[in-house]
């Protein structure tokens, strides 16, 4: 019998467990002037913004304090944790570095040249020309990962500190005011105990706060809910497995495909498709994104990517080649109808991919990220000249802007897709041509973990690793530089009794292996099984939120080392 | 002549001793009976008059009890032993490894501007001393190091002395009283606890047996033990297993875990994962024995066995002992 995950959610109330008052005593608390969680995009291009602001106003920098600008980051780097196609539009570059010639940019080419193709199990079949979404002229293909080092030391450059292998664990609230954020303990053991390394979290107090932690964000999922802040349709998700191969010949364009390996029966409600993007002379990347609507438990966005890899035209790109990186990310794919009512609250604000400003019909969204830490910067820098934590000016600026009117032109085209490729592809026809007046009105959408779950057979078609074009898991995970320590404390939130259909949608959906149906319960078909779970081998990619659990960041440190994802 | 050798004998809270310390008692009497003396042993802490007699069947002719000084912490042991060798006159103090083993001879070594050498795998004896010998150079060659001076202190690796139990003599027990320096007394002993697997160092065995998931359950873990047993090996394990509880962490191979490069690993019901293969690839020779034909051990293994480990290492173990017996 189908069964949705949303019937058995993750124990916990996040408005509950992860607000709270400042507990510190006051005079151990670590005051900041700018608390930003998040060294991505959002975070990085806030604080860059935030300190070039401040110099040209020494008095207010002097006020910030020692500290005026604090990034805080799980990752071992800023970076380690980021991973997208990527394209990159440079408006945001261009703004935040005006004078900074493209040349210096860490990025690995100018797209030149786009092509789409539809595949079939044996073709792929060009189409001339590419739909308008995919097409990239002009724009930049980065990796996030360098691009996040990069704007880390641009930061560290201008002033600002960046605390990494550091979780921000709570939100700090008084009287509904933000007042900084929590800093997660480190040192404890499997159950919680602590180590002889153990290190208590801080308070970080601050006058701003900025939640810039990307998508599923632990903070800005609770404080989404704590002050109510939900949109008019419920937020979702797309998931990307992705992988970094070096090649012996270059690739000279940009490369999407949708079709195959996906099934095309709405049944399935099986979306997505993949990229193929050059990195230079001698490197590709190559990643596979599917929307984790989908109702087939065995369904597996990474052996997908893994199937997609033994297409002819696929291992004409890859043939001789050796993959060198791999990761997993999810990417909010509510758009319009999922932004939250408003992006700020007393003492905070809100950017970037937690709060699903991403464009997935034309996988866009770092510069969007970008834009929006900077119009933050100077909302919060001009409220905090007139001693003010009202930052509401950040939330017009973004009302206001290209983010929010590219997300409205497509706010309809991804509920299309759900009801079959074909219907989905005349709708965003339709949206592009009027320019965003057709389809009119809201279309419905709803949670990705309601889906309701069946055992129905994708996984039949997957590949069995053959550690040359085609992985496992667990090597896949290796490849992301993942060396959790084992015996560190469980940070998903599951039910862990659950019906077959659930467990087993976990455990295919994860990319990391983390899930796992004991093999004497996988043999005897019992209607409920008992997870068991291996956080350690976790790259955070968030899929587990939308799908019925709850992702929360682990010790910080842990998780991937992403390098050129 | 010489005088005599001085060991450290190292028991749990139930007067069980240290397997190493008896390897270390049991050289110690081999070597002095060339040297024309007699090996000796210290204990602290609260041990029967029969427990501490009965070193004498590994050869230490007396044994003496400091009752006052706690068992398992360095410092006091070191005062114990400093007036021991003094008062006695022992030419030499051998340890036979371990961490304690290790901390001690530190401490005894710079309290009486002694000789030390650790990581010990053998002694021999020459013209009426004790040479040690001693591997350098990430193990690619052995040195020979002799004492000019005595006291000298000679710290043994891990399971580098056999133990020899002999004729089940008694030995002479001695009570010692010693007054401790300040500092010895400055920590003292919460807890002792003992770890399955914990006193065997697996980064020096020179063979494994590891254990993955295809053992089926942790008390399947003593088909692994006794196998290494009759090996003369060490058990190690996979982060599964581990992570399941079944065998302590301090043997894990891998990534999160231990680096290993034995003469031989012989994995049993192991898959071979990346993150466990990064911990034993160097192995020299790798035997694998696993039912299922496509695990990704058989693609590094030295030799590979497709079935059922239950049956196969069993038979194993007898067919080892069997060789070794004859």
């Amino acid at each position: 019998m189908p069964i949705a995950p949303a019937e058995f959610p993750p124990p916990g109330d996040p408005a509950a467990d992860y607000v709270t008052e400042p507990t510190d005593p006051e005079e151990e608390r670590i005051e900041v002037g700018l608390a930003i969680v998040g060294g991505g995009p959002a975070g990085l291009a806030c604080a860059i913004k935030t300190m070039q602001l401040l110099k040209d106003d020494p008095g207010l920098a002097e006020k910030l304090g020692e500290v005026p600008v604090a990034v805080i980051e799980k990752g071992k780097v800023a970076g380690a944790h980021l991973l997208s196609g990527a394209n990159m539009r440079p408006s945001a570059m261009q703004e935040l570095f005006p004078d900074m010639d493209p040349s210096e940019w860490p990025v690995y080419q100018k797209v030149t040249k786009d092509a789409v193709y539809l595949l079939t199990k044996k073709a792929a079949i060009p189409l001339k020309p590419p739909p308008p979404n995919f097409r990239n002229h002009g724009n930049y293909v980065t990796s996030i990962a360098q691009l996040g080092r990069f704007l880390g030391e641009r930061a560290e450059g201008a002033g600002a500190y960046l605390l990494t292998e550091t979780a921000a664990d709570k939100l700090l609230v008084e009287e509904r005011v933000v007042k900084g954020v929590r800093s997660g303990d480190k040192g404890r053991g499997r159950d919680g105990e602590e180590l002889s390394n153990f290190e208590p979290g801080s308070d970080v107090v601050a006058k701003a706060t900025v939640l810039a932690e990307g998508t599923q964000g632990h903070l800005t999922g609770a404080a989404l809910d704590f002050f109510e802040l939900q949109g008019l349709q419920p937020q979702r998700w797309e998931l990307g497995v992705k992988e970094v191969w070096e090649v012996e010949k270059p690739l000279d364009r940009v490369i999407h495909t949708m079709g195959w390996p996906l099934r095309k029966g709405p049944k399935w409600n099986e979306f997505g498709g993949s990229f193929i993007y050059p990195m230079g002379e001698d490197k590709v990347c190559i990643g596979f994104v599917a929307g984790l609507d989908y109702t087939d438990a065995t369904f597996s966005v990474h052996d997908t990517l893994q199937l997609f890899k033994t297409h002819p035209f696929v291992q004409k790109i890859l043939e001789g080649g050796k993959r060198v990186g791999w990761g997993a990310k999810t990417i909010p794919s509510g758009g319009f109808w999922a932004l939250p009512r408003t992006f700020t609250v007393p003492g905070m604000v809100m950017c970037g991919d937690g709060v699903g400003m991403c464009n997935v019909s034309e996988l866009k969204g770092i510069h969007y990220a970008m834009h929006a830490g900077i119009y933050a910067a100077e909302a919060i820098v001009d409220a905090l000249k007139h001693d003010s934590v009202n930052f509401d000016a950040y939330n017009e600026r973004v009302r206001n802007s290209a983010i929010t009117e590219d997300l409205y032109k497509w706010r309809n085209v991804r509920q299309a897709f759900s009801k079959g490729f074909f219907f989905g592809g005349a709708v965003a026809n339709a949206a592009l041509l009027t320019r965003g007046h057709l389809p009119p009105g809201r279309w419905h959408q709803h949670l990705d973990a309601e889906e309701a779950m069946e055992l129905d057979g994708a996984s039949k078609h997957y590949p069995k690793p053959d550690n040359k074009y085609t992985f496992d898991k667990l090597s896949s995970v290796f490849a992301s530089g993942n060396a959790t320590r084992d015996d560190a404390p469980n940070h998903i939130k599951v039910q862990r009794r659950v019906p077959r259909e659930v467990a087993q949608t976990w455990v295919s959906m994860c990319p990391a292996q983390v899930y796992e149906i004991p093999d004497e319960q996988v043999e005897n078909g019992a209607a409920e099984v008992d997870l068991t779970i291996t956080p350690s081998n976790c790259v955070q990619c968030g899929a587990i939120t939308a799908k019925g659990g709850r992702l929360t960041p682990p010790e910080g440190g842990d998780g991937p080392l992403y390098q050129e994802t | 002549m010489a005088g005599g050798i001085l060991v450290y004998a190292l028991h749990d809270d139930e007067g069980n001793f240290n397997k190493n310390s008896l390897g270390a008692i049991s050289e110690a009497a081999k070597l002095a009976s060339e040297l024309g003396t007699e090996a000796s042993a210290v204990v602290v802490g609260d041990l029967s008059d029969e427990g501490a007699a009965g070193l004498g069947a590994y050869g230490a002719k007396r044994v003496f009890r400091a009752k006052d000084a706690p068992e398992g912490l360095a410092q006091p042991i070191v005062d114990v032993m400093a007036k021991v060798i003094s008062d006695e006159g022992f030419s030499y103090a051998l340890f036979g490894g371990g961490l304690l083993g290790f901390e001690i001879g530190a401490g005894l070594t710079a309290r009486l501007n002694a000789g030390v050498t650790m990581e010990v795998t053998d002694v021999k004896v020459a013209d009426g001393k004790l040479v040690a010998e001693r591997p350098v150079l990430q193990d690619s060659a052995i040195v020979d190091v002799g004492y000019v001076g005595e006291p000298g202190i000679i710290i043994g690796r891990l399971n580098a002395f056999d133990t020899n139990e002999g004729d089940g003599g008694s030995a002479e027990v001695v009570d010692v009283d010693v007054e401790l320096s300040e500092w010895s007394t400055k920590a003292r002993m919460v807890t002792r606890g003992e770890q399955r697997g914990a006193d065997v160092n697996i980064e020096d065995a020179e063979i494994l047996v590891g254990g993955g998931r295809g053992l089926g359950e942790a008390d399947n873990f003593k088909l692994a033990e006794e196998l290494a047993d009759a090996l003369g090996g060490a058990v190690a394990a996979t982060r599964a297993v581990v992570d399941a509880g079944w065998y302590p962490y301090a043997a894990q191979i891998g990534q999160t875990g231990k680096t290993v490069a034995p003469k031989l690993y012989l994995a049993a019901g192991i898959s071979g994962a990346i993150q466990h293969k990064v911990g034993m690839q160097s192995s020299e020779n790798i035997l694998a024995i696993n039912k299922d034909p496509n695990a990704p051990i058989f693609e590094f293994s030295d030799l590979g066995v497709v079935g059922d480990l239950h049956k196969i290492v069993p038979k194993l173990t007898e067919a080892v002992k069997a060789k070794k017996g004859s």
